[in-house]
Parts: structure tokens; C-alpha cells; sequence
């Protein structure tokens, strides 16, 4: 291995992700069903999982919509078997095919689990990388409805277990200068894009993107960075460009250099290493080409993105023989290459976050969640996240995915369960349960949170919007793009439906009890999201409104057009669906 | 050590039959297939972590403590399918973390390190003399 492949397809480059151009994609509503992670970690079983599909029978959520059942990480056999992967033959015995049809002759659907690298996060040595085709063809065979591709031991970026000096190819090197026909210019005097990159002592370093595995970084706004230089030409031409920079293998610092002038890439490849990264050297020429007048020359490096883009790509194309068999793809980088920016092009989802715990369960053990956290392992950190990434989800696009739910997890109660569930599904996130479902019975009370066909009809509502936070009694002035994780406040969030209706979501996200009572007027509400909503005008008009809680199924009318929750208690919230009435 | 030296001293640090370890080891739910496809290899500290706690687990009967006391570790969350393993052998004083002194003082577990054979030896006799309800880790870290 000597670096990632070229990347010949211009549909897969930076330039390009705003066009979902790459797959013809059929428009989805975000998946629903059990995954055996949160539950059982690697501790999975054929067993188990038949147990699990009986349940889901037994207790009708399949009617409720959640119709898939995942093997997650823990399933395979450690290696390949005369190049193909197979299931580990203590824990299913009657291997994936067998596994599928029962499922299928139970009515649900089959997912599985793979990695974009070359091993499992559980260390198996069966990753997809340079088995694409071969995997495919057997997940096609095996008649898989879903599978999910996680990130680890990748190749091209510092992802969990792959090499760490990876970020040679994440990263630009650090850069001083460029000169062009004989003038220098000087990259302290260039023009900085977005707000990863920053000038220091006479260079400029960190072109390229975050890392948004850990909560640290907002997803909004643009996220890479590139280093422009403004360079006149007297007359169109051909010119040697001269790059001075440094280089390393570490976050902020890499190898991997792309030059373009305007949309055209003339350079796209590893330089040569650096004695540290403040040995400047000059690189050999790179050839470009320059028109008369003003030209922009990018000095760059959105590899990070486009390698992971690429990688996803190639398992995509090859599912795509897979026929009339229709099979979502669920891409878990864990929002590392910043994929609300592309993952649209070839996913159904896409993970925000590094995972909701790293506590999950097994046979007889409930695993671990937490409401709040510093990391990214709490309901409320993936919540934080995902609340203000509204606009890069869609039905033709895909969803934001802030994990797995933990409901029924130890660590966490009823009421913050609840507030995770209505979070999830005004948020329009994937529905995965990650319970055992044997301690679920029809009328108990994990069973009336997972089962809250108010709740879940949010998610399922075929206009296919993800709630937007209209309001937050944090101080901000843009609560729909502000990164919050102070979790002391309420969330208010809207969510337009499809027959019309609008879905009010309240949420102390705090652990103490509030009485400060937020409200909004349907006015404001059509402020923020009435260019989604049915019909803006009748909202706004209305003479009444039928309001039902969607927690205790109480409906009621009102002419009042403010609306409000009323005193909050810890980690609680209130979601109403509001009928106008002309 | 090898995964098969570390799973059978184990055994007869635990009294266990040594014939067939492994095949009731993944039964039982505290071995992988991994770990009998490649016995022959050294044991990686993440590894002997995940088997011991997994043996904690399924053959003690011991339930898992809070991991957020373990969150010291810079590399805790460097591997979603092993964190909680570490944390709860890291908690219960079974195996260490080195204090690394450079870029400033911080914890490290090295999850892809190896032990020598003492160490490991040691990891299997603090496994064994874990009780139900035993306290935490009392920064046994070594330097």
C-alpha cells in the first residue's frame, strides 16, 4: 500500500458534494429496527438473535415499523475463509444465509455489519477494503435487507486503530510560501476558507478539516479549510508553481498536498517528508496552468473526506447488483470526515458521533448509558450535535444518525428514556433498539416508550423533516446553528408534518427541575420553518388549534396560538402535535 | 505470553480443566474465535482486558462498575469495542495504565502493547481475587 487510489470520478471530490449525482437513491424514511450492539456487544449469538426476532413478533413492533434485525460487530469468523467472509461457527453455527432466512420467514428484514479498513473495530480480520466486490456478492446472496460499515482500522486517516501517522494524508503539510514566475507570495498573506486552518508564525497549518469524532467541533458551517492565493496573469500561459512547506504525521500537519486553480486539480499527491514541521523545503515544480487576469490557486487538502467518500463508494457501487433486493446503507465514520457534507451521495445515514456508550450490555448484563457526558457517550451529546444538523438531512438525501438508542440501558430512567425517544424521533434519527427484548413485555414501561406510535409517527411522517430548534433558553442568536452543550436549558424544536399538523418538542435538557416556562406563537414557529411546512398560511390563521400530547394522548383545543410545556421536570419534556383549525 | 499461554494459566490458576478451553471459553461467552484461530500470538493488552473482563462477566459473576472513573485513560475511547473492557480492569486494580511524562503528565493504557510474562502472570492472579462489590482502582498505575 502506498497511499489511497487516485480519485478519477469527479463526482467524489470536494467540489462536488453539494450534487447527489454519484447513485440513483430511492427516497427513504430513516431505518427502524434492532441492532445487537447496545445489547450484547460482540457477545451475539444466533440464539440470541432468533430470541430476539420472536419478540419483536410477540410484541408487534414490526407493525410499529421497526422491521430490521442487525448483526453488528462480533459475528464473523477472525479471518477469511478461502477469501470469504464467514460467520463465527460457535455463535452461528447455521451461518448468515440461515440467519437471513429466518428472519425473512419471520417477515422482518437482515442486516450485518461490516469496515471500510481491513478489520473489524473487534480486531477480526475481515474488512471490506479490498474485498468489495467479493463481500458484496456475498451480502447479496445472503439476501441482506441493511448493513452498516463502520471505520476503524482505516487505511487513509488516523480512524480508531489505524495507524496514527495516517494524518499524513488528512491534512496539507504546514505551508510558507508559494512563487510563481519568479514572485513570491507569502501564505500570511493569503486568504484562509472556513475555520480549521490559522496562521502561526509565519506559516499556515491545519488545511484541511476536523475530526469530528469527539463533540468538540460544531458540524455547521463550513468545515475545511483551504489556503487561497490571488495571483494576476498578464496573459493565459503555463507556469511552475513552487510550494514551500513542512510536513508531519499528526493532526493539523500532513503529507498529502492538492493544488488547483479554480475547479481544475493540477496536483494530488503524497511530497516528500520533512526533516520536523518547521523544516521548510521547496517542492518540485507542479505545472499549472493560469488565464489572464485574476486566478484563485487553492492549496489544499480534502482528501480526509473525499478517500472515506471513495471508500464508501466502492461498496455502494457494488450493492448496487444487488437488483430489485433494496438494501440501506447505514455508514458509521462517526462523523470523523465531517460526512453531513457527503455522505448524501452514497448513504441512507450517517453516524454524527463516535458511539452513544462504550458500557453496551450482553447476555444478562443491561449495559450502561448515561443522560450527560463530557465525551460523546451520553444521549444528551449526541442530542447537542445532531438537533443543529436539520438542514443537511432530507428524504432524498438521508438522515443525521446520533446512534443507537439505549433505552432500557442501566444509568438512565423512564423519564430520560422517554425525552430520548421523542429526541430521536422528532430529529427524525434511525430508530435502532439496542435491548434485550426478553425483559419487554406489551404494556410495561420500556415497551410504552418504545412502542409510542405517536412518537414514532413523527419519524415516520412521509414529509420526511427533521425538527429544527426554533428556540433555546441559552443565549444565542441563532438557535438552529449554535453548537450548544451547555445542557443547562430548554429546547423548543418544530417539526412540520405531512397532513399539515406541527410537532412541538420541549426539552429540559438539564437535571434539575424548570419553571421558567418557554413559549412560542405559531407565528414564530412559521418564522423558522415555514418554507417546510404544508400550509403556512392556515397555521398561521387558524381560529383554534387541536393540541394532543403525544405522551399521554390528551387532546385538547385551544384559540390561544402561544404554546408552551409548562414546569419541566429533570430531563423531561413535552411534545405536542398542533392541528390548526380554520 | 500467548492468548493460549495467558487462557491457560488461567485455567489452572482457576482450576479449570485445560482440555477444550477454548471451545467452552467462547461458549460460555468470555473467549472469541480469535482467540483460538490465533492462540499462537502474543496477547495484546486490549486482548487480555477484554478476556479477563468477559471471564469476570460471564464465569464470576461480577457486574461491571461505572467506567466514567476510568476516563482518565487517554486512550479509553480509542476503541468502541474494547473501552469497556479496559475501564473495568483498569477500575478493579486488575492491570495498569503507565503514566506517560511527555506533553505533559497524562494515563495511558496502551491497548495494542504487550506485557511480559510476570506482568500477565500478575494480571491473572488480581483477576482471580476479585470479589462481587470490590472496590475501585487505587491508582496502582505504574510509571
Amino acid at each position: 500500500m502506498t497511499g489511497p487510489s487516485p480519485i478519477d470520478d469527479p463526482r467524489l471530490r470536494f467540489d462536488d458534494f453539494d450534487n447527489s449525482d454519484l447513485f440513483a437513491k430511492k427516497p427513504r424514511l430513516p431505518a427502524m429496527g434492532w441492532n445487537s450492539w447496545n445489547a450484547f456487544g460482540s457477545g451475539n449469538t444466533e440464539e440470541l438473535t432468533k430470541a430476539m426476532v420472536l419478540k419483536i413478533k410477540e410484541l408487534e413492533l414490526d407493525k410499529l415499523g421497526y422491521e430490521f434485525v442487525v448483526l453488528d460487530d462480533g459475528c464473523y469468523h477472525p479471518e477469511r475463509v478461502n477469501g470469504h467472509l464467514q460467520s463465527d461457527e460457535i455463535k452461528f453455527p447455521s451461518g448468515f444465509k440461515a440467519m437471513a432466512d429466518y428472519v425473512h420467514s419471520h417477515d422482518l428484514k437482515f442486516g450485518m455489519y461490516n469496515d471500510i479498513g481491513d478489520r473489524l473495530c473487534s480486531g477480526a480480520k475481515v474488512g471490506i477494503w479490498g474485498y468489495e466486490k467479493t463481500d458484496c456478492e456475498d451480502y447479496i446472496k445472503w439476501d441482506i435487507d441493511f448493513i452498516k460499515v463502520d471505520n476503524c482500522y482505516y487505511m487513509w486517516d488516523n480512524a480508531t486503530f489505524a495507524d496514527p501517522e495516517n494524518a499524513k494524508y488528512s491534512y496539507a503539510p504546514n505551508i510558507k510560501c508559494i512563487e510563481i514566475r519568479g514572485i513570491r507570495y507569502d501564505a500570511a498573506d493569503a486568504h484562509i476558507t472556513g475555520t480549521r486552518a490559522e496562521a502561526k508564525d509565519g506559516y499556515v497549518t491545519s488545511i484541511g478539516t476536523f475530526d469530528g469524532t469527539a463533540p468538540d467541533h460544531s458540524p455547521a458551517g463550513p468545515r475545511s479549510s483551504e489556503l487561497i492565493f490571488e495571483v494576476e496573469a498578464s496573459e493565459d500561459g503555463t507556469s511552475d508553481l513552487f510550494v514551500t512547506y513542512a510536513s508531519d504525521a499528526s493532526e493539523g500537519t500532513g503529507q498529502w498536498l492538492q493544488v488547483a486553480v479554480g475547479e481544475k486539480i493540477y496536483f494530488d499527491a503524497l511530497l516528500a517528508p520533512t526533516q520536523s514541521p518547521e523544516a521548510f523545503k521547496v517542492s518540485p515544480a507542479i505545472q499549472i496552468e493560469l488565464k489572464a487576469g485574476t486566478n484563485k490557486i487553492r492549496i489544499m487538502n480534502h482528501r480526509r473526506q473525499e478517500n472515506t467518500l471513495d471508500s464508501y463508494a466502492r461498496i455502494r457501487r457494488e450493492l448496487e447488483n444487488a437488483g430489485d433486493r433494496d438494501i440501506v446503507f447505514s455508514i458509521c465514520e462517526w462523523g470523523k470526515t465531517q460526512p453531513q457534507n457527503w455522505g448524501h451521495k452514497v448513504g441512507d445515514s450517517w453516524r454524527i458521533l463516535n458511539d452513544i456508550t462504550f458500557q453496551v450490555g450482553s447476555d444478562g448484563n443491561n449495559g450502561t448509558a448515561a443522560w450527560e457526558g463530557d465525551y460523546t457517550t451520553s444521549i444528551t451529546s449526541q442530542y447537542n450535535k445532531a438537533v443543529i444538523m436539520d438542514e443537511f438531512a432530507g428524504l432524498t438525501k438521508g438522515w443525521n444518525d446520533p446512534d443507537m438508542l439505549v433505552i432500557g440501558m442501566d444509568g438512565i430512567d423512564s423519564i430520560m428514556c422517554r425525552s430520548h425517544m421523542a429526541m430521536w424521533c422528532m430529529m427524525n434519527s434511525p430508530l435502532m433498539l439496542g435491548l434485550d427484548l426478553r425483559r419487554v413485555s406489551k404494556g410495561d414501561e420500556i415497551y410504552n416508550i418504545i412502542a409510542n406510535e405517536d412518537l414514532i409517527a413523527l419519524d415516520r411522517d412521509p414529509q420526511g423533516v427533521q425538527a429544527k430548534r426554533i428556540f433555546t433558553t441559552y443565549e444565542c442568536s441563532e438557535p438552529d446553528k449554535e453548537y450548544i452543550r451547555d445542557n443547562n436549558r430548554i429546547d423548543i424544536l418544530a417539526k412540520p408534518l405531512a397532513n399539515g399538523d406541527i410537532a412541538l418538542g420541549f426539552f429540559n435538557l438539564s437535571k434539575d427541575i424548570r419553571t421558567d416556562d418557554p413559549s412560542v406563537t405559531a407565528d414564530q414557529i412559521m418564522n423558522k420553518i415555514g418554507g417546510k411546512a404544508v400550509n403556512k398560511e392556515l397555521f398561521e390563521s387558524a381560529k383554534r388549534y387541536i393540541i394532543k400530547d403525544l405522551y399521554t394522548g390528551e387532546v385538547t383545543e385551544t384559540e390561544s396560538n402561544v404554546f408552551s410545556a409548562g414546569i419541566l421536570g429533570a430531563c423531561d419534556s413535552k411534545v405536542i402535535r398542533i392541528t390548526p383549525v380554520s | 505470553m500467548t492468548t493460549e499461554g495467558f487462557v491457560r494459566e488461567l485455567c489452572i490458576k482457576a482450576g479449570m480443566e485445560q482440555e477444550g478451553i477454548f471451545g467452552r471459553g467462547r461458549k460460555e461467552g468470555w473467549l472469541e474465535a480469535e482467540d483460538e484461530v490465533f492462540k499462537d500470538l502474543q496477547l495484546t493488552r486490549k486482548n487480555a482486558a477484554r478476556i479477563c473482563h468477559m471471564y469476570l462477566l460471564k464465569v464470576m459473576k461480577v457486574r461491571d462498575l461505572d467506567i466514567r472513573g476510568a476516563a482518565k485513560l487517554r486512550d479509553l475511547y480509542d476503541c468502541r469495542a474494547c473501552a469497556d473492557h479496559i475501564a473495568q480492569v483498569y477500575l478493579r486494580g486488575i492491570m495498569d495504565a503507565k503514566n506517560i511524562k511527555r506533553d505533559g503528565e497524562f494515563l495511558w493504557f496502551d491497548l495494542n502493547g504487550e506485557d511480559d510474562d510476570a506482568y500477565n502472570s500478575n494480571v491473572i492472579d488480581r483477576l482471580l481475587l476479585v470479589h462481587v462489590g470490590d472496590h475501585v482502582h487505587q491508582d496502582m498505575s505504574s510509571s
